[in-house]
């Protein structure tokens, strides 16, 4: 596009018949991008502007509804399912079969948010809800009890501990009258 | 730009037609080259040979593990028992006797 | 003697990349080269490099093995020098000829698995180039020589995996490798940055020699990051599994054996910044810990028979950054090599039972594989027997070792305790597998072509066969680790690791015999689809995200943006503002006299009263 521009305006400059800014702007693209004839039409009230509108995107009546009229510009375009591509049919025939899409198919507003390899809807044995739950609970399980894990090490010693004094014989609360047996750790 | 890479795509074609000869057409087939002929309902042709050595491999390997184990238990068991102090003699140790003067 | 060592060396990783290149020079030279061409250049080439590497290899057991050679200055300038240089040692010089072994065999064995693709010449172009970049990758002694063999190892593995890019499933599992890969390389260029902005050095040696303070858990992390991407560990896991679309033959060399391990080497090849770093080794030690319960949970109620083993690959890299958090590199490092072996068996013959059953991979519909494909059984068993850690097998010396060596230190109980789940549930999966495709009656189609006869396919697995039986003996002997693993401890610990394999044995053998009675089919249960689901992390990350990030795109970027700029800021703007200005200007000028007449009188008063003001 920006080279079709670039050519159409370097065009405009070596022809020399119109100087300035008019030709400068010729060559420009619009910056809103779409013509008017490509953007969505306004937004139906009428029952008979409905049915037009929904034969113009390949829609039944039934199935045509619009976006609100809320000013974000949708205009009349339908609004569609929120439904992906990967949740289609794969045995059906379809016309595009990569995108498993029909010729001539309504798109839907965020047809690019539900091509194959983006956003997957499809319906899964287990309700969002308690998938979401289910693995948060794991994780936050896991990092909860690595947390314990760290508090309460894991240590298997060889030998039993050794301490001074004949083994803290005093501190443990060993009567002080009497002579405590010589523990012996080690014999030489 | 385009009108070098034309011209480029004349020469190609034109040497093309001059290689002549037949035109080999790469074809893709399910069966043959290595691939063995599409069975239904057979029973497997194994051969001898297929018999022996996948009988010689698994015999490799137990005979490697059970030979280890013969002469190396120590890599599974636990290397040497924890040291007693109290058992190693004089003579390991290289303590003089205490009579030696 | 040193500079001996020092040009033999650079010689033979010289002479391994330019044997590599030569078939891919070959095929950009000659456009249209006979079909195989490329194949049997490739393999002359791998097998000379191996032996080239095992020469190497040989020299470095009878010479000093530590040695940093600088081939030739890159860029050097008076804050920053950055030279082309390798690293030999332990791990550079013995990674080498395991590679380059491993892929030799699975090159050969392509030949049969690939056989009927038309592209051939470009996959095998494929598999060298990544192996270049591999042997970059671990010689590379600067960050940047590192950096060049990462990322070329991930365009590799992005363009293999999707391999058969007609299929939307192959192209959805590259780009999922892409991004989580992008991902950790966000991390690894953190790092580097980090090093070059505070070290001014990107030489990895040098970096060791700097001061360390408490500001090097930041890189350490970013680093970390990188290995959670590159080794799929947890969070960042779910490429792994995916990368099944791909070739059998590039899962078992890229997603098993050497690609996705350059995330634990990277750490490896770290480890001195982080030996004294508590932190870090506890961020690595419980990363490991989940990711191999976690993809071993997974892989419990798996039916696709390269997932299994994906997962487990998953599991024991898990097993690997255990051993990092336990200060162990090199038996991390050890695991690396022995798990190379058992881990490409174990794919080339489940690529070898996909390939005789005409692509079927589900291994509900296998079955009786024992009759069929003996030798390729023998391997199958062989291999698993290793993965499962049985006595003097591969496995057995790195992964008891780990083992091991982390129930005999002050460790996170909680750790110890997934580590030694995920071990037994290893058993309950390997027998899984063995009862499921071995074992029983042949489930398969009637159709069916056994190729066992071809020699092609058979002579790679018993070469690595028969390396998963005694190559781990073989390297414990003449790996000298510089850093003591544990030698004594109590017989219970010594065998905890045996018997935790063992529990798994027995209660995978009681579940498998109550498969073979009729029971009433129930609904599966709540853990069941946790497992099966892949405990609900990619359904839940994989929707989520792009559809956070796409409707923000199309509400915040494309639709207001838009409307502000065109609507309230830009030419609509401009044309409000400017409108009520030019109407009431022209309003007044009606071609009438009497406005005229009014206004000229308006403003000569306004001016003879301003002149009148100014005067006096």
């Amino acid at each position: 596009m920006a080279g079709v521009g670039f050519r159409r305006w370097a065009q405009a400059l070596s022809k020399g018949r119109r100087p300035g800014v008019s030709a400068l702007l010729a060559g420009c693209r619009a910056a809103s991008g779409i013509s008017k004839d490509t953007l969505p039409g306004p937004y139906p009230r009428t029952p008979e502007e409905r049915a037009a509108a929904a034969k113009k995107y390949n829609l039944r009546v039934e199935d045509y509804e619009p976006y609100p009229d809320d000013g974000e510009g949708c205009g009349d375009y339908p609004k569609l399912p929120d439904i992906s591509q990967q949740e289609r049919d794969p045995w059906y025939q379809w016309d595009h079969p990569d995108l498993r899409r029909n010729w001539g198919e309504p798109m839907h507003w965020d047809f690019d948010m539900f091509i194959r390899n983006r956003v997957d809807t499809s319906p899964s044995p287990v309700p969002w809800s308690s998938m979401c739950k289910q693995l948060f609970g794991f994780i936050g399980f896991m990092l909860f009890m690595f947390y314990v894990g760290e508090k309460f090490k894991f240590y298997l010693p060889v030998a039993p501990k050794q301490y001074p004094y004949n083994n803290l014989y005093l501190e443990k609360g060993g009567d002080p009258e009497k002579q405590p047996e010589e523990v012996k750790n080690f014999e030489i | 730009m385009s009108s070098f890479g034309r011209a480029l795509g004349i020469i190609r074609t034109g040497t093309q037609l001059f290689r002549g000869g037949p035109q080999r057409i790469t074809t893709r087939k399910a069966s043959g080259g290595l691939h063995d002929e599409l069975q239904y309902r057979q029973p497997p042709q194994i051969t001898k040979s297929q018999k022996f050595k996948s009988e010689f491999l698994g015999g490799l390997m137990w005979f490697w593990i059970l030979w280890h184990f013969w002469h190396n238990p120590d890599a599974v068991l636990g290397h040497f028992p924890w040291p007693n102090a109290s058992e190693w003699t004089d003579e390991e140790l290289g303590i003089p006797p205490d009579d030696e003067e | 003697m040193k500079l001996f060592y020092a040009c033999s060396a650079s010689t033979c990783v010289v002479l391994i990349l330019l044997l590599l290149l030569y078939p891919v020079i070959l095929s950009f030279i000659r456009s249209k080269s006979p079909k195989f061409e490329i194949y049997y250049h490739s393999v002359i080439a791998l097998g000379l490099s191996f032996y080239i590497s095992m020469m190497l290899l040989l020299l470095s057991l009878i010479l000093p093995i530590n040695m940093t050679v600088t081939i030739l200055p890159w860029t050097n300038t008076d804050v920053f020098d950055m030279d082309i240089s390798l690293q030999f040692d332990l791990y550079s010089v013995m990674f080498m000829p395991v590679a380059l072994y491993v892929t030799w065999q699975i090159l050969e064995f392509a030949y049969t698995y690939m056989h009927a693709d038309p592209q051939i010449n470009r996959f095998f172009k494929y598999l060298l180039i990544f192996m270049t970049a591999m042997i970059i990758f671990v010689t590379a002694n600067n960050l940047l020589q590192l950096f060049i063999g990462w990322e070329i190892m991930g365009i590799m593995s992005f363009l293999l995996i999707g391999w058969w890019h007609g299929r939307a499933d192959a192209n959805i599992a590259a780009l999922q490798a892409m991004i989580y890969n992008r991902v950790g390389d966000i991390g690894l260029i953190y790092a580097m940055a980090w090093f070059a902005i505070i070290h001014n050095s990107w030489d990895i040696q040098h970096i060791f020699q700097l001061p360390q303070n408490e500001k090097i858990n930041l890189p350490l992390i970013a680093l970390i990051i990188a290995a959670t991407g590159k080794s799929a560990q947890f969070s960042l896991h779910p490429w792994l599994p995916s990368a099944m679309e791909g070739p059998t033959p590039v899962s078992a060399l890229l997603h098993s054996s050497t690609m996705v391990v350059a995330g634990i080497f990277l750490l490896v090849r770290m480890n001195p910044l982080m030996e004294f770093n508590p932190t870090i080794l506890t961020i690595c030690l419980c990363l490991g810990a989940l990711t191999t319960f976690f993809s071993a949970l997974c892989a419990l109620t798996q039916n696709d028979i390269k997932k299994i083993v994906a997962f487990s690959t998953s599991s024991q890299l898990g097993l690997m950054m255990v051993a990092i958090g336990l200060n162990q590199p090199d038996l991390a490092f050890l695991h690396i090599c022995t798990h190379a072996f058992f881990k490409a068996l174990l794919f080339l013959c489940s690529g070898s039972f996909i390939h005789s059953l005409n692509g079927e991979q589900d291994i509900r519909k296998m079955g009786g594989m024992l009759y069929l494909m003996p030798i390729t059984s023998s391997c199958f068993t062989l291999s698993i027997l290793s993965l499962m850690g049985v006595p003097f097998m591969t496995g057995f010396f790195s992964k008891d070792t780990i083992l091991e060596a982390m129930s005999a230190s002050y460790v996170n109980i909680w750790a110890i305790t997934l580590t030694l789940m995920a071990t037994s549930f290893t058993a309950v999966y390997s027998l899984r597998l063995i009862f499921f495709v071995l074992m029983g009656r042949p489930r398969t189609k009637p159709v069916s072509t056994m190729n066992e006869h071809d020699p092609y396919a058979i002579k790679p697995l018993v070469r690595l066969a028969v390396a998963s039986i005694i190559t781990g003996c073989l390297l414990v002997h003449y790996m000298v680790p510089p850093k003591m693993p544990v030698i004594t401890m109590p017989p219970i610990l010594k065998l905890a690791a045996l018997i935790v394999s063992l529990i798994g044995f027995v209660i995978a053998l009681g579940l498998a015999f109550m498969a073979n009675k009729q029971l009433k089919p129930k609904p599966p249960s709540g853990p069941h689809h946790f497992s099966n689901m892949l405990g609900f992390f990619p359904t839940i990350i994989h929707r989520f995200i792009p559809k956070i990030i796409l409707t923000m795109a199309q509400k915040i970027a494309s639709k207001m943006i838009d409307q502000t700029w065109l609507k309230k800021t830009g030419p609509k703007a401009a044309s409000n503002i400017n409108k009520p200005l030019a109407t009431t200007t022209s309003n007044v000028q009606r071609g009438m006299i009497k406005p005229y007449i009014t206004l000229f009188l308006l403003t000569l008063t306004i001016a003879g009263i301003l002149v009148y003001f100014t005067i006096f």
